[in-house]
């Protein structure tokens, strides 16, 4: 794996390529190049936390990695995050380390599944995170960002490396970062985290265990029903864990979608319940190979790939254009979880500034 | 330039491995991994003892109570780890099982095994006890699977002597 990489950096001690080098040869990083985590760079992000750097606020498997604020911050650092982002990324650690989330077998798992995030409410906006055209894509400095960071502290932290500590058969371009916000403005339902039973002004953070997300084109459809049957037929594949372990799935429904939907009278709940009820796969595909299938699942020969309405997690972002994305999700053993951006007095964060410690010592 | 090492230190556990004593009763946790049930008919087809048979998620934990009927036998036997995630809950559901006193044998596929070590050892459970059978399981015929399973056996008889 290293061959050839000796020959082509700058030697020079303490140079960028030289930092680079040594970091990626003790696999602390993604492959990629990082920002080398001084302590002065690290420092800043403690302006953006309410906690001591000893702290640990979560112990993360497979390798029971405990995450202190101080090695939060440098794996942050490392993937390019503005300070800023710190509330973003402890909630998002706290959120993996949930026990409903399952991280011990999403980290170890051959199932190329990585955790994605949903960022909703005023900071997401405040701090710039893109909810609208490309927002899982690249040109988008929070969204691009947040992601890595968590994937480095799942690397350095909870020591999910390749072939270590994460067992992805092939692993997925979507763990390098996957990380977006919903598109509030422009979406005719309640936004996630408002469904999830928090105030429509709060700032939150949502992972869920998915898939790299694969498309939804539907130009054609007039009817809510004909357009969630494109969506249903696309999720419902064979090969998906939830074919024979039916749970989440994430529908990222694009805003002309969701309106056309709504237009009709839809609420959320009518599109969840639809794909609920619709979303299956023949079981004679989904039991093939000798898994052992829960007969509950099965009805008329057919597996729905969703347990219930709740399991079908639906959060409207992207531009223009008629198009979804949607990604199955690891199975029944994951959970989605929801925690907003409170400041140490358990009161709800309404602007990143309510946490530059150094502004409110000074 | 000076720079701050981003790995994280590892929370301190340690995990008592139970001795495998007298063999009264055995219980058998299946993850319902294809094959599975064909390693674990084979390897308890010529025992002259009680069989506890208990079925959990693949990649979860098992429900509590089924922990805690699986803790009132003499050994307990849990597979199959051919996997990341599967391989993950077997090892998390052995420590359970060893620490409320029951000694167990976590059955994992080879290329899964250092794998399985290394999570026993950062829960303090070094020396848990796990056998190999040889990668791939799934997808394979019954034949197969019983020759596979002779060298886990041997492996098993190892850990009971």
């Amino acid at each position: 794996m290293m061959k050839g990489c000796g020959c082509l950096i700058n030697h020079q001690p303490n140079s960028l390529e030289k930092i680079n080098l040594d970091f990626y040869q003790k696999k602390f990083t993604d492959g990629l190049p990082i920002i080398p985590p001084t302590p002065e760079r690290v420092e800043k992000f403690y302006e953006y936390s309410s906690r001591d750097p000893e702290e640990v606020i979560a112990v993360l498997p497979p390798r029971n990695g405990e995450a202190t604020i101080e090695k939060i911050a440098i794996n942050a650092v490392m993937a390019g995050c503005p300070p800023q982002l710190m509330p973003f990324i402890e909630n998002t650690i706290m959120a993996i380390a949930d026990e409903k989330f399952n991280l011990a077998a999403i980290n170890a798992t051959t199932h190329p599944i990585s955790v994605a995030i949903i960022v909703n409410g005023p900071i997401a906006d405040e701090i710039g995170f893109n909810c609208s055209t490309g927002c899982l894509g690249p040109g988008n400095l929070p969204n691009a960002t947040l992601g890595r960071a968590l994937r480095l502290c799942l690397i350095n932290i909870a020591g999910a490396i390749p072939g270590i500590g994460d067992y992805a058969t092939m692993g997925s371009p979507a763990k390098y970062t996957y990380c977006f916000a919903e598109n509030e403005d422009e979406n005719p339902w309640e936004p996630l985290q408002a469904e999830r039973g928090f105030p429509e002004k709060s700032t939150t953070v949502t992972v869920i265990g998915a898939e790299a997300p694969y498309n939804v084109n539907d130009h054609r459809s007039t009817r809510p029903e004909d357009i969630l049957d494109t969506i249903i037929d696309t999720i419902s594949t064979a090969g998906s864990n939830n074919s024979h372990v039916p749970g989440e799935i994430l529908v990222i429904m694009g805003p002309e979608h969701a309106k056309a939907i709504a237009t009709e009278g839809w609420e959320k709940d009518d599109v969840k319940d639809y794909i609920h009820e619709n979303a299956m796969v023949p079981s004679n595909l989904a039991d093939r190979g000798g898994r052992a299938l829960d007969k509950k699942h099965v009805k008329d020969e057919m597996v729905k790939i969703t347990r219930s309405r709740e399991d079908v997690v639906i959060v409207v972002a992207g531009g223009v254009g008629r198009h979804t994305l949607v990604a199955p999700g690891f199975g029944g053993s994951s959970k989605s979880t929801t925690r907003a951006l409170k400041l140490k007095n358990g009161t709800y964060a309404t602007s990143i500034k309510d946490y530059n410690m150094r502004e409110k010592r000074e | 330039m000076k720079v701050l090492n981003p790995l994280a230190e590892t929370k301190k556990q340690e995990t008592k491995i139970n001795q495998i004593e007298k063999i009264e009763k055995i219980s058998l946790i299946n993850n319902t991994k294809p094959n599975t049930d064909t390693i674990l008919k084979e390897i308890t087809k010529n025992l002259n003892t009680k069989i506890l048979k208990f079925t959990k998620p693949a990649g979860a934990p098992a429900p509590d109570h089924e922990i805690q009927k699986a803790s009132q036998a003499n050994l307990c036997i849990l597979a199959l780890g051919d996997c990341g995630s599967c391989t993950t809950w077997l090892i998390l559901d052995a420590i359970r099982l060893e620490k409320l006193g029951t000694p167990t044998i976590t059955i994992c596929s080879d290329k899964f095994a250092k794998f399985a070590e290394e999570l026993a050892k950062a829960h303090g459970a070094s020396n848990l006890r796990i056998a190999k059978i040889e990668h791939p399981i799934a997808g394979l015929k019954k034949d197969e699977i019983i020759k596979k399973t002779r060298q886990t056996i041997e492996d098993i008889k190892g850990f009971i002597r």
